[in-house]
Formats: C-alpha cells, structure tokens, sequence
C-alpha cells in the first residue's frame, strides 16, 4: 500500500501546486478589465485567499516526496553495496514496499543462485577429487610399470608407443623415456627374427582383438638365445574397440635352464640308480636260475651283488647329503684333524685307480700345524671327490700333484689338486660347482652325477665357512681345492 | 651249425660278464668290448650275429655305434638290441631309421634278454630262407 500512499501524497502535492498557482494567476489577472468583464474578478478573488495555504501544502508534499526518493535511492545504494560487499547473504529488508520487494526479489534470485552455485561448487569439487585421483592412480601405475623388472610396453589402436619401462628399453634398445607416439616397427629392431616376431604378435592381438595372447618368444642376439614368456592383453573402449595393448615379457631363460638342468639330472640320476640295480638283478636272476655252477662262481655273483649295492647306496647318500645340506638338517662333528693325515688316507683309497691308468701321483710333504677344526667323513668325501675327478680326466700317463699350505696370515690352511687332464674351457667354468653341471665336451670322458663337485661346495662352504677355487687350462689341466680356516685361527675368534 | 656270435658292448664290467655267462651257459660265443668305437672295430673284425648295447656309455654312445655300423656295409645289417636305463632319450623316428630290433629297459632280465636274442636269430634265419 506504500507506493500508492507515495502516489497520493505526490498527486495531492501537485493538485495544491496547481490550486496555489490558480490562485495567483486569479489574483493577479483580477486587475485587467478583460476580467472583469468576463466576470472573473469575484471567482478569482475568493481563490486568492487560499493560495498561500497550497504553497505551504505544495511544498510539505515536495519535501515529503524529496524525503521518499532519497530514502528510497538510499536504500537502493545499501542494496547495491549489500551486494558488491557480501553476496551470500540475504538482502536486509528495510520496511519500505519498494524496497522489500526487491530484496525479497533479489534474495530469491540469490538462493535460487546460491544453490545452483553450490551445485556446481560441488562437481567442481567431485571433478577435482576424480582428477587427483586419476593423477595418483596414473602416477601408481607408472610406478608399478617402471618398477617391474619385466619388459612392459604399451601401445596404442595405431601400434604406436604409450609407455615403456627401462627393462623394455633395455630389451629393445630404444630410449624408453622420450619414444612415446613412435611406431612400434620404427622402434624395435625388426631385422631379428624374434623381434620381428615379437612385432607381428603384438600387431596381431591387437587386430584379432582377443583379450589375452601368450607366446613364447627367443630373441638371438650375438650368439647367445633369450627365452622370453610374452603376454599381450588387449585394452578396450566402452564401445568394445580396442584401444591398444599391455605386452609383459618375462625372461625364463634361467626357468627353461634350470628345467632342462633338472631333467637331464632325472635322467642321469635314474641311468645311474639304474646301472647297479641291473647288475643286482641280472646276478640275483642266474642265482635262482642255477646258472652259477661252482661255489667259486656264486661267491663271485654274491659279491658282486654286495659291491653294486653298496654303489647304490653311496649315490642315494650324495643327493641325501646335498638335500641334508642344503636344508640345514645335516648333523655335523667337527674336531681338530691334520688335513694332511686326512689327505694321506684318501690318497690310499685312489692310488689303485690312478696306477691303472697310469698316473703318477706326486704327495705332499708332512706340514705341521695344519689342524682345521672339520667333520672328518665330509671332508674326506670332499678330498675323495677331488682326488677321483682328477684320476677321471686325466689321460694315461699324466699326473696329479697334491700340495698343502697354510696361510698364517689369512689364518687358512689351502689343499689344492692340480691334474694333466682334459681341462675345462672358459665359458664353462664359472658353472662347474652348480650342481648337475657336467662339463659338455666331458660328458663322455667319464660317467659322473654332476653332483661331486657341488657336494664339496656344499660342505666347504656352507658347513665349514671356507671357500673352493678352480683355474683350468683347456687340454693342459685343472686345479681344483680349497681353504679352511685353520683351528687355531678358528679357536682366536670364538 | 657253428655257435652264434654275439657283441655285447656296456661300460660297466659286471653287465658284460653276467651276459657273457647266461649267453655261454646256452650256446653263444660272446665277444666284448667297453665302448662304442672299441665295440665298432670289433664289429667289423669279427662280424657278430647280434650286438647287444648300452645306450649311455664314454667315448662313444649307443646311438652313435648303432649309426656308424648302419653307415658301414660289412655290419649294416647286424641287428641290434639295446639296453637302455633311458628308453625316452631315443625319438621314435630314430629308432626307425637306427633299425634298432628291440629295446630292454635296464635293469633287463638275462633271460629276458637271451629269449631276445633267440627270436632275432631265429626270425633272422627264418628270413633269410624266403
């Protein structure tokens, strides 16, 4: 009702005006005889009596409306300011219609805003937390991708480099940092047969679309042949187009190694379990057949019978031995011996064997304090080991030297067993303690388990802390021996 | 009829002498020798009815005392039997192409291994008269 009490008082103020101004006129114009003629005069002086009164009315209602606008423009200002100073609150109403109005107006509009605005404050928000998260889970997964130490690369729907890891780089020889949008047949070598290989595959899941492609590939580079287990996965748009692959290649060269190792070790193991175990059955067999007449012939079968058995036995004990070892679970006695007096006994047991084939056995001079605190019967059969390889693969007419020293220094005492023997070539040497190692070109110089040498291994090193050692000269001979911590050295540090 | 000769080719001492005696105790002549290219000299000095082989054995294995007398005219068509304690370390195709007559796994009966040898001859005769 505001406005139109406004309207009334500026309606009423400009009536007044105009009486006020009617009534001058009146009073003025009653002085010409035209209006007197036209019989004005007693109209105008009755209204000239009240023109001072509109005056005064006239200007309380200009005043009034003055005093209105500007409470009104007042008001518009502090709304203005309201809203440059603090958006979000609400538009203080200030009594006036006008002027509640428009804040109430305003204040609609602004909820009306503001939530609109805090909806979208929200998903920026939402947004926000989904990018950091997409970060961190990119950054997780160039993490795992860079700290797997199998080949990974990814490419795109063009076969074209996403990302590599430094092994794939490696691998393929390409800078895995800055190669991204290069084609995969521009980066990989693809004049070698496997990594021609490894190209097509790759390009063929992607094509064929099928979610997971396994191979196996070899790389051959410089002679030497690479095995690798290559998984390719396909990785798909919502729309099942497929937007590139994930290759993972595992290198199971050692894995195929080992594998091949352990069934030739099965093979060889069960052609030497087997070989006594013919015999036993073949003399056993003309036992009960009757086909030993004499009693000359029958203690010679049961002898034989009795030799192979005790053969079988030694064998099962070396792989026993080996696995004891290996496990911990061997039982060990160690008490001071003189290796020499240890070496002498199974010098005894090995010369038959050299002097029929010929070989001269040059022994060692008695040293004196050369006492290693030892579990005689291992180390004995790390001696026997030795000695027995060397009378092995050496030709007719060669030698064997047995040498013993003490190192005080060191605080070891060194048994070495040099032979004139086949040799073992250079490429081959660092395996020739693995167990079930046979040296290729020795294969047929002598039979053997592969588990002599990796036996002694075993007991010097894991049970005694001491340390084999071998240098080798192809077609001139070995040396083969080790170290043991003397007792008394041994006796200082406990 | 004279004996039959046979070579009996193992690296190990006791095999040979078992079979010696089972073969001898029943008629066989038997020949020796350690290794696959002692027993190949052998084998064209003393042309045997059969050879009996180790297969795994130093200097010269089994397979390649079988190939070399396959190779060579005077003892192409001696049949073989092999004894082996690893029948799977022969592929098929080889043992085609090496006209090995039978195989006995190790560890073999010696009787086993004479009723062998006594098929081989006897079928080897029978053959020989169509």
């Amino acid at each position: 009702m505001k406005p139109v009490r406004n309207l009334y008082v500026v309606v009423t103020a400009g009536g007044l005006l105009l009486l006020g101004g009617l009534a001058e006129w009146s009073r003025c114009a009653g002085r010409t005889e035209a209006d007197l003629h036209l019989g004005l005069s007693a109209f105008a002086k009755g209204w000239g009596s009240i023109a001072p009164v509109c005056y005064v009315a006239g200007a309380v209602g200009v005043i009034l409306l003055g005093w209105c606008w500007l409470r009104l423009v007042r008001s518009i200002t502090s709304i203005a300011r309201q809203l440059r100073e603090n958006q979000s609150s609400q538009i203080k109403p200030d009594g006036s219609a006008i002027i509640n109005e428009l804040s109430e107006a305003i204040n609609n509009r602004f909820s009306g805003n503001r939530s609109y605005i805090e909806q979208l404050e929200k998903q920026i928000g939402n947004s926000q937390l989904k990018i950091q998260l997409l970060r961190r889970q990119k950054r997780n997964a160039d993490a795992i991708i860079y700290s797997i130490r199998d080949a990974v690369i990814v490419t795109d729907e063009s076969d074209r480099l996403l990302m590599a890891n430094e092994a794939a780089g490696k691998l393929f020889d390409f800078d895995f940092k800055n190669s991204q949008h290069k084609g995969i047949e521009e980066l990989i070598c693809t004049t070698n047969g496997g990594k021609k290989e490894f190209v097509n595959f790759l390009c063929q899941s992607r094509q064929s679309k099928v979610r997971y492609k396994r191979g196996e590939i070899v790389f051959s580079e410089q002679g030497r042949s690479k095995t690798f287990d290559c998984i390719v996965s396909c990785v798909y748009e919502k729309n099942e187009q497929v937007s590139g692959v994930v290759a993972v290649l595992h290198d199971i060269t050692r894995e195929k190694e080992i594998s091949q190792m352990k069934n030739d070790f099965v093979s060889h193991v069960s052609h030497e379990l087997k070989t006594p175990l013919a015999s036993i059955r073949a003399y056993s067999e003309m036992l009960l057949e009757g086909e030993a007449d004499d009693e000359k012939t029958r203690k010679e079968f049961y002898s034989v019978i009795q030799s192979q058995a005790e053969r079988l036995n030694r064998l099962i004990e070396d792989i026993l031995n080996i696995s004891r070892i290996e496990s911990g679970l061997i039982k060990v006695e160690k008490r001071p011996v003189s290796l020499t007096i240890l070496i002498e006994e199974q010098l005894q047991m090995i010369r038959k064997q050299a002097e029929e084939k010929d070989i001269e056995i040059i022994g060692q001079k008695p040293i004196v304090f050369d006492q290693v605190c030892v579990d005689k019967d291992m180390i004995s059969q790390v001696i026997i080991n030795l000695l027995s390889n060397a009378v092995k693969y050496t030709p007719s007419g060669g030698s064997i030297e047995i040498k013993t020293e003490v190192d005080e220094i060191a605080g070891v005492a060194r048994v070495s067993i040099t032979d004139t023997g086949v040799g073992i070539p250079d490429d081959e040497i660092k395996h020739i303690f693995e167990k079930f190692y046979r040296v290729s070109a020795n294969r047929k110089q002598a039979k053997g388990t592969g588990l002599g040498l990796n036996l002694a291994k075993q007991i010097i090193e894991k049970v005694h802390n001491g340390r084999v050692f071998v240098t080798s000269r192809l077609g001139q001979g070995s040396t083969f021996g080790f170290e043991l911590p003397l007792a008394a050295a041994e006796a200082l540090k406990s | 009829m004279a004996d039959k000769k046979v070579l009996v080719v193992d690296d190990e001492i006791h095999i040979i002498h078992v079979v010696a005696i089972k073969l001898r105790n029943n008629g066989y002549e038997v020949i020796s020798a350690e290794n696959g290219a002692e027993a190949f000299k052998l084998a064209c000095e003393e042309k045997p009815d059969i050879v009996v082989t180790d297969f795994q054995m130093p200097v010269m294995t089994g397979v390649e005392l079988v190939e070399k007398l396959r190779q060579n005219e005077a003892t192409k068509d001696i049949p073989v039997i092999m004894l082996t304690a690893r029948g799977f370390a022969i592929k098929d195709e080889q043992k085609e192409d090496l006209q090995i007559s039978e195989f006995l796994s190790k560890p073999f009966s010696p009787k086993e291994l004479l009723r062998s040898i006594e098929d081989i001859l006897h079928h080897k005769v029978v053959m020989g008269r169509n």
